[in-house]
């Protein structure tokens, strides 16, 4: 599988990473990642919903991605669901507690519709074109 | 063999009325000379050698001043000076004649003898020919089926009729040195040709806990039909394992430098982690752009071990043989592209098929199963059965086993590739040394995967588990950073429903210096019920364990 898949969604920039992601891959990975907001995006969705593992080299790079990015006034935003593994190794090592993560692709892609600071508030805006997810008062982990 | 000064007037009274008379001592003489030109003891020599002194006899025995021969380069249509006699400046001088064109290029192109008697009055190329003040000539063609591949000439310092004795000596002596000329040709090129074969497969085959492979490379047993088959595995970063088996469209050194580009670009794809069906297409498209005018067939198969399970794409390549763990034999044939190479656009499928512990599969190229005035219905079924019986035995490799049971003839009329991988069930303890470098983490997580399910772990089990073992070996290679040949240890046990990995390097666990390493550590008390790290010269052990619940 190509370990990276980057697409566009209402005008988002989605990277799907299907790879795991290990000592291996994460600098490539985080340079891709970093390329792939463009020079006009607010936001990186980040989707981790087909990557089985994440070890401390894939989330160092993702602390060190949202630094990058938050140099560049842009917010990382990361799309686990609840079944996956990654779930409980994120707030193991609080990772929820650094960086928004969200359950599904359209909670992402409605948090980084939303201004800033507007976190709590995304559930009411429904992206146009994309069905309202359920699960939408699922709590929000930003550190914003 | 000395060289000429200069043109000595060739002074013969034999040669005196212009034309040969056929005395018995002259036929006599003719006789041996026949005989000095057929002598088998030529065949022995290098080339070289042969053709010097090859073209020395016939000087001898035609009685002329010079001899050459020319051999015929056709990608460049010219002839090109070879060997010489009393003419050595043309082999020094690197003398090109066009084909068609001069003496020798009339000879090429027409295929058949010419005579020049009086050399001021014909057209020549080569300003050798005059400057040596040659004034009469005789050419003929060297023939190797049918196809001119040079030209010989003899020339004389004095004006002479050649007869037709002389042509047929020097037909004679043509087809002599055509024989020669063509067998240091077939044995360069498969010299060459096998050389690149040697180069271009893999070394060694992978060692993976739990899987056997085994693979054959047999060159065609004479002449040039060697090269263009090839087999290729890749252990994937991803923890799959990648096969290959193909086989270029024709023989010898223009085969197999196709194979090799078609090997790297492979390799190349499957760096970037492409899925096998946009590996073809992709090599496909390559090979179209390159106007390559060989195709070749090859099948690219991707086996995930934990999931034991296989993709796998053909293009116009004979199917794999699964042989089921329970020794059923099945050709996987569920999807057939087209030969690579061949039409832009083409679109490959890929297909997938459960390979479970206990099952063996086989790629083959087509010399494995063909033979002349069969059908390929007969060689499937003569190779179903052989794969089967091959599947009980136990004497060597499962590809050797096949293989013998197939082929009895020898020399091979083909080439013949073949690779093998069987999957056998992983003990209770299992133990990997692996290279310290970061590739191999994939490949680490994937067998405890399949390991641990083969334990009964649980789906969260598994993940806790293998995740820890990845950290504390992404821990002992980057210890070992920089040293080229440091490896580590994994070693796991099970006792009822408790697993034990135990991670070893000869380094310090390196807490200090690394912010990760103490995530790693966090990481791994979190998700088990125990670690350890004993950090002791000359190495760091970390041993971890988890009672397996099947949660």
């Amino acid at each position: 599988m190509t370990p990276l898949e980057l697409e566009r969604i209402d005008g988002v920039p989605v990277a799907h990473v299907s790879e795991d992601v290990d000592a291996a891959n994460a600098v490539t990975a985080e340079r891709q990642l970093a390329d792939g907001l463009g020079p006009d995006a607010s936001s990186l969705v980040v989707d981790l919903s087909d990557t089985r593992y994440l070890d401390s080299a894939g989330i160092d790079m993702l602390l060190r991605l949202s630094d990058r990015l938050a140099d560049r006034r842009a917010k990382l935003i990361l799309v686990i669901p609840d079944s996956s593994q990654l779930k409980r190794l994120v707030s193991i090592v609080g990772l929820d507690k650094a960086i928004a993560i969200h359950p599904t692709l359209a909670q992402a892609l409605r948090r980084a519709a939303a201004p800033p600071g507007a976190a709590e508030a995304v559930g009411d805006t429904p992206t146009p074109g994309r069905p309202t997810t359920p699960g939408r008062g699922a709590p929000l982990h930003s550190t914003e | 063999m000395t060289q000429r000064a200069a043109p000595e007037p060739y002074a013969d009274e034999q040669r005196a009325g212009g034309q040969s008379t056929l005395v018995s001592s002259v036929s006599q003489s003719r006789r041996s000379h026949l005989l000095s030109i057929t002598d088998s003891a030529l065949g022995y020599m290098s080339l070289e050698d042969m053709l010097s002194e090859l073209l020395e006899r016939i000087r001898s025995a035609l009685e002329v001043d010079t001899a050459a021969v020319l051999l015929l380069d056709e990608d460049r249509g010219v002839l090109l000076a070879r060997a010489a006699r009393g003419l050595e400046e043309e082999v020094r001088q690197g003398v090109q004649v066009p084909l068609a064109r001069g003496f020798a290029g009339r000879v090429a192109a027409e295929a058949r003898p010419i005579v020049i008697e009086d050399l001021d009055h014909a057209e020549v190329v080569n300003p050798i020919l005059r400057q040596k003040g040659i004034r009469s000539m005789l050419g003929v063609p060297i023939h190797v089926e049918r196809r001119v591949i040079g030209v010989m000439h003899i020339g004389t310092f004095v004006p002479r009729s050649f007869d037709e004795d002389d042509v047929t000596l020097l037909q004679l002596a043509a087809d002599r040195a055509a024989h020669a000329i063509d067998n240091a040709r077939i044995s360069e090129q498969r010299a060459v040709t096998e050389i690149m074969q040697r180069t271009l497969l893999p070394d060694a085959l992978p060692e993976i806990p739990g899987l056997r492979f085994s693979a054959k490379y047999l060159p065609a047993g004479s002449g040039i039909k060697v090269g263009g088959d090839w087999y290729d595995v890749v252990q994937l970063t991803n923890g799959r394992v990648a096969f290959v088996i193909g086989d270029v469209v024709g023989r010898g050194v223009l085969a197999a430098s196709v194979m090799a580009e078609i090997r790297t670009a492979l390799r190349a794809y499957m760096a970037l982690g492409h899925e096998p069906a946009q590996l073809v297409t992709m090599l496909n498209e390559l090979l179209v752009s390159m106007g390559r005018s060989r195709g070749a067939t090859l099948c690219i198969l991707e086996l995930d071990p934990e999931a034991e399970e296989l993709e796998a794409v053909t293009a116009g390549h004979l199917p794999p043989l699964l042989v089921e763990p329970d020794g059923e034999a099945l050709l996987l044939e569920q999807a057939h592209g087209l030969p690579v190479g061949v039409r832009t656009g083409h679109d490959y499928q890929a297909f997938r098929h459960p390979f479970p512990t206990g099952s063996r599969l086989l790629l083959y190229t087509d010399g494995l199963i063909e033979r002349r005035g069969e059908s390929i219905d007969d060689g499937f079924q003569r190779l179903t059965v052989a794969a089967q019986a091959a599947a009980r035995g136990t004497d060597s490799s499962f590809a050797d086993r096949v293989y013998r049971a197939l082929i009895d003839e020898t020399p091979l009329p083909d080439d013949i590739a073949l690779l093998s991988i069987e999957s056998v069930a992983l003990e209770d303890q299992l133990e990997m040394t692996l290279a310290a470098r970061p590739n191999v983490l994939g490949g680490l997580r994937n067998t405890l995967g399949r390991w641990l399910r083969a334990a009964g772990a649980g789906e969260s089990e598994l993940f806790d588990v293998t995740l820890s073992a990845s950290e504390a070996a992404t821990n002992a290679i980057e210890h070992a950073y920089g040293a080229r040949e440091a490896t580590f240890t994994v070693r796991c046990e099970r006792h009822g429903q408790d697993v034990t990995v135990a991670v070893s390097d000869d380094g310090r666990w390196r807490t200090a210096r690394h912010q990760r390493g103490g995530r790693g550590l966090h990481i791994m008390r979190s998700l088990l019920d125990s670690v350890t790290v004993e950090s002791d010269r000359p190495g760091t052990v970390v041993t971890m364990t988890k009672r397996l619940t099947g949660q």
